[in-house]
């Protein structure tokens, strides 16, 4: 017994903590692939939004690799497809995670997910960074240190919609709501009733609708809304289900009964013709025609090269993924410089992530120290262009994306309660940002 | 008060129509073949597929917009006499005689089967074709537009709920038909051919859900999943109406079409469980459904 407890003394575990200590001394060395995770749609009704994403992420990577890399590294990413439900993506996530060589996530798509995998995150301690995750519930409440959001989120998002539909139409008195049946619909839902309520206390919501995610007729809705003779309607469907309502409701006259406002409106110019007029927007300031987008070379030359390839241009789930690898190359590369040019561990790279401002391919993103993303919102309406055969966005606003975030620690729906409506007056005008 | 109903009258006929046409053909291929068919909706949007597909390439070629009317019926035959005799002879008549759990089994798989066959032909990106929509404008009532192809489609409904009981009542082959329901082996006593009528109750089976899906294609998107969600409407209708029945499942679908329609002006929480609800209520009073004959089980 003796001599097998001398033999692991003096031979077994110092050739263990050996072994060990290489292992972890390769992992820093700097390796052939920056290795990462790609969490999106790409099957079902949702991949209208996640698609786009998927692709932004391929031709960001090949243009970054041709660029000489992450700090000399070249990108190598694994695309997990989320439409295969919120277990198989944790099993997906998980396995990568473990895998040492992955060093970053860019996940995910999906509200739900998102907050499936920030726990996951903490626990195998790998920096993700939410390329999408709108829910202001995903940060809130919480000291995640492995999760950060470089982006906006629903409370400063449709906040903003209210904001400017209020400019566009102070008389408005009745509205509705169509939004889809899960929390990213009925976050945004109770943040609009919330901002109406703050700053237009008359407003009556006259109908209030949740379609299930990925319904394919909303014939039964639109007659609701068509009856209930609402001055707006306020939509944050997305995806394919955005598409087939849209279709639905315009041969039905509901864009001329009412002022539609379509929160992710951008998405679905280049495919539906809308008529002018139409209040959309994006989740954050991620459209390639926007002003700052196009005064810069890179951006612009994105988005001819992603309609080179993909027949269309960028929507702004392409902008966002984009933008998301550019934080993350951001961080990479600030980890590396901290090291004095030795390749990062992972935490090192999410130490490098706090507190950052990264400039990205349509404007700024900062990260707070509750690692929410402060970005731009921009909102304008549909109007023709002489340029494209699609209708661009006009009369544009952008808004400060701080205006409207709740201070760090404050419940979110509840901090729009004490805002005066004469907040609204110290807002840039509709069609300001030119 | 008829200003305030009529949007949820129309609203529920059309809704129902399309529900029928999936929930009469589930319940004609229960009542000739005693088979669940689990797979029964993939018909449905392999239908509404083949139209969007057809209609998509009429309208590129050029051709007169109101082909798009025959594609639609076009398309349902195709798939029809593409998938019906195939899967009845081979996969189907395998189940005959063999206990229900296997029947599911075997028609779950072959949904699953279906809905990667669409995904891979067809791909993940929803179509949408509506020229026979445009085509036919709209109406206004009370404050609501209306899509003319809406009414159509009640009216489409109706002619296929009159044309399959005359077809079963005043037809030989309807005869052929009610007598291999009525008892198989005596059926084949007196000459029948019951595989030839299994395979072609199979078959005007698929073909109605095909053209549910191709009537469809016109007010909605297509894309993967539309088949599930049609098919789970339609195993409530045939639970409502009683397995077997026609009149009961035109009756059923209009009762699940009008309980998802007031849950959708009322009680907008509840639309999506409405249906259910409704089934539930159902089955608690009349197991059988309300038009369904009860059946001695044999031990």
């Amino acid at each position: 017994m003796k001599k097998i407890l001398h033999h692991w003394t003096t031979a077994v575990l110092p050739a263990a903590a050996i072994a060990l200590a290489a292992t972890v001394a390769t992992a820093q060395e700097k390796p052939e692939a920056l290795s990462i995770g790609v969490f999106t749609f790409t099957s079902g009704p949702a991949a209208a939004y996640g698609m786009p994403g998927k692709q932004a992420a391929e031709l960001m990577i090949e243009r970054i690799n041709a660029d000489g890399g992450v700090a000399g590294v070249p990108i190598e990413a694994t695309y997990v497809d989320e439409a295969q439900g919120a277990e198989g993506v944790i099993s997906e996530y998980r396995s990568m995670a473990e895998d040492q060589d992955n060093q970053v996530m860019i996940a995910a798509l999906s509200s739900g997910n998102c907050l499936a995998l920030a726990p996951l995150a903490e626990q195998l301690k790998m920096p993700t960074i939410a390329w999408n995750c709108d829910t202001h519930q995903l940060l809130r409440d919480s000291e995640l240190k492995y999760t950060y959001r470089p982006n906006g989120n629903t409370l400063p998002e449709f906040t903003a919609f209210v904001a400017y539909l209020l400019e566009r139409q102070p008389d408005v008195k009745r509205v509705a709501i169509i939004n889809p049946d899960y929390s990213f619909g009925h976050d945004a839902a109770d943040i609009v009733k919330t901002a109406l309520a703050t700053f237009a206390p008359d407003v009556e919501i006259v109908a209030e609708l949740f379609p299930k995610l990925g319904a394919s007729t909303y014939q039964t809705e639109i007659s609701r809304l068509s009856s209930a003779r609402p001055d707006a309607i306020f939509s944050n469907l997305w995806g394919a289900d955005l598409e087939n309502f849209v279709r639905q409701a315009g041969p039905r006259g509901i864009f001329q009964q009412s002022q539609v406002i379509l929160a992710l409106g951008e998405t679905v110019l280049q495919r539906v013709d809308l008529p002018d007029g139409v209040i959309v927007g994006m989740l954050g300031d991620g459209y390639w025609l926007s002003p700052d987008a196009q005064s810069k070379p890179d951006t612009v030359a994105f988005a001819e090269a992603y309609h080179e390839r993909y027949g269309e241009y960028p929507v702004f789930p392409s902008m966002k993924m984009a933008n998301a690898l550019v934080v993350m190359k951001a961080a990479v590369e600030k980890a590396v410089e901290d090291k004095n040019g030795e390749w990062p561990s992972r935490d090192e790279i999410v130490a490098a992530l706090e507190g950052m401002t990264v400039e990205t391919m349509t404007g700024e993103t900062s990260l707070r120290e509750d690692n929410d993303g402060i970005v731009d919102q921009v909102i304008g309406v549909t109007t023709a262009s002489d340029s494209h055969e699609f209708k661009v966005i006009g009369d544009m606003v952008r808004y400060d994306g701080e205006a409207f975030m709740a201070p760090v620690g404050e419940e979110p729906v509840e901090w729009i309660k004490s805002l005066e409506p004469s907040f609204l007056d110290t807002l840039p005008a509709a069609g300001s940002y030119k | 008060m008829l200003q305030s109903l009529l949007p949820l009258l129309i609203d529920g006929l059309a809704n129902a129509a399309l529900i029928f046409f999936v929930a009469v053909g589930l319940t004609l291929v229960f009542s000739v073949l005693r088979i669940l068919n689990v797979a029964h909706g993939s018909f449905y949007s392999i239908g509404a597929y083949g139209a969007a597909t057809l209609g998509l390439w009429l309208v590129s070629a050029g051709a007169n917009p109101w082909l798009s009317y025959p594609a639609l019926l076009l398309s349902a035959v195709f798939v029809a006499a593409l998938f019906g005799p195939a899967i009845e002879r081979t996969l189907i008549r395998w189940t005959y005689g063999k206990g229900e759990a296997v029947q599911i089994l075997v028609t779950f798989g072959l949904f699953l089967i279906l809905e990667d066959l669409q995904r891979m032909v067809f791909g993940v990106q929803s179509l949408y074709q509506d020229t026979p929509m445009t085509l036919l404008g709209i109406t206004q009532i009370g404050n609501v537009v209306y899509l003319n192809y809406q009414i159509l489609l009640i009216v489409l409904a109706v002619l296929v709920l009159v044309g399959l009981r005359l077809l079963i009542k005043h037809t030989r082959m309807g005869r052929l038909l009610a007598a291999v329901v009525a008892d198989r082996e005596v059926s084949e006593a007196m000459g029948i051919d019951t595989d030839r009528m299994y395979m072609i109750a199979f078959s005007i089976g698929v073909f109605l859900a095909a053209l549910g899906g191709a009537l469809a294609t016109p007010t909605t998107g297509v894309a993967p999943g539309l088949g599930a969600e049609t098919m789970v409407l339609a195993f409530a209708v045939a639970a409502i109406g009683g397995l077997g029945q026609i009149e009961g499942a035109a009756i059923a679908s209009v009762i699940v079409a009008t309980a998802k329609v007031l849950a959708v002006y009322f009680v907008p929480a509840l639309d999506s469980v409405a249906p259910y609800l409704v089934m539930l209520l159902v089955l608690m009073v009349r197991p059988q459904g309300l038009f369904g004959v009860a059946e001695t089980r044999r031990v």
